[in-house]
């Protein structure tokens, strides 16, 4: 098919990162992945691979999704308030599917965990970068008064860590108004 | 009549294996047929398709797999040590693939299936329950309960999948730390 060549690697992974979140990584087959792709199987296995457009997906994704997102978080001024304000955001995000099925970082954990070593270096560094954040932004926020533990500023980034987690999977049975008031209380924890 | 030569829990038991392993999307009816040893005509006869025997699975799970881990929330012991077991009792499987069936479901399809996503709430609700249970035994007030177990369901759901990449102490620490934040400092 002509049209492989004229279609640059950055649109072709723009494409493929969408099918991947939809469906997971083993869920699609590259039989499905060059049809969706546009480009012929051959192509597929001589001059990329599944598992290459695959990381590159992840990476796509880091870049345009979360480092924008977290980049603004840790530049945010107002400590827990401005937690609060990332969450609901990423709430919003899942619910009207500008993420369109959670979080493409926490769907590949769960489903691939560590079969593949590309796939654990992205998401290790993904959720050291995540964890960086919090605790930036927990930083700002004893410094504004809003807790007292500050030998818990690990363990409540730890804690934080894991709220992206719980999301992904409570957005799906719960309605926003419920999912503000779960991220609320959980934040309520850092005392 | 004829005689079934199979026995569909025995299918059951086999499709969940092969759908935890390879997602429902990353399994067709061929893969299913080859690893149960039941021939596709059967299989369509018994649960209709495809979707038929993965709705089917909930049930065997739930039954089969999680009875003795949703047990433990019964037990009389520490509080903590109660919810660390049954945390734990997900993940240390033996089975290939360790965490929870309905979440590993749950993520990749919930949101595109109604199906799906019923068992799951049901399932997750379930557990709610009976988390609440737990602490209305141990003298917690019945609007603490609720409150606290909400909670306890949100840190099932980032157990089964955040710790899925950390190693058994790892986890052990981290659960152990989250309960302690969530309970003690709220109790």
């Amino acid at each position: 098919m002509a049209r492989a060549l004229n279609t640059s690697y950055g649109e072709l992974i723009e494409r493929a990162q969408k099918i991947f979140w939809l469906k997971g990584y083993k869920g699609v087959s590259v039989q499905e992945l060059s049809k969706y792709l546009e480009i012929s199987q051959s192509v597929l296995y001589n001059k990329y691979s599944k598992d290459m457009l695959f990381t590159s997906s992840l990476d796509y994704y880091t870049n345009t999704y979360s480092d924008p997102f977290l980049s603004q978080l840790r530049a945010s001024t107002e400590g827990l308030e401005s937690l609060k304000l990332f969450f609901y955001e990423l709430i919003e995000a899942l619910k009207n599917k500008t993420f369109p099925k959670s979080c493409l970082m926490v769907n590949t954990i769960v489903e691939l965990r560590n079969e593949n070593q590309d796939v654990v270096d992205r998401y290790d560094s993904y959720l050291e970068v995540l964890k960086e954040s919090y605790t930036i932004v927990l930083l700002k926020s004893y410094d504004l008064g809003q807790f007292k533990k500050k030998e818990c500023i690990d363990d409540y980034a730890e804690f934080l860590l894991g709220i992206i987690f719980s999301l992904s999977i409570l957005y799906k049975i719960n309605e926003i108004p419920e999912l503000h008031t779960y991220i609320d209380e959980q934040l309520s924890f850092i005392v | 009549m004829r005689y079934k030569e199979y026995n569909p829990n025995r299918v059951l038991e086999k499709a969940i294996e092969l759908f935890w392993e390879n997602g429902v999307n990353g399994c067709s009816i061929n893969d299913l047929v080859e690893y149960t040893g039941v021939n596709r005509f059967s299989l369509y006869n018994e649960f209709d398709n495809k979707q038929g025997i993965l709705y089917a699975s909930f049930q065997l799970y739930r039954n089969r797999y999680c009875r003795d881990k949703f047990a433990i929330l019964t037990k009389n012991s520490d509080i903590s040590k109660t919810l660390l077991e049954f945390y734990m009792s997900f993940l240390e499987n033996n089975n290939s693939v360790s965490g929870c069936y309905m979440i590993h479901v749950g993520t990749e399809l919930a949101d595109s299936d109604g199906i799906v996503k019923d068992n799951l709430k049901n399932y997750l609700g379930e557990i709610e329950n009976l988390l609440s249970e737990l602490l209305k035994r141990k003298g917690y007030e019945r609007d603490k309960s609720k409150y606290l177990s909400k909670h306890l369901l949100g840190l099932f759901c980032t157990v089964m999948s955040f710790c899925l990449i950390h190693t058994k102490e790892e986890q052990e620490k981290y659960i152990l730390k989250a309960i302690h934040l969530i309970i003690l400092e709220n109790g």
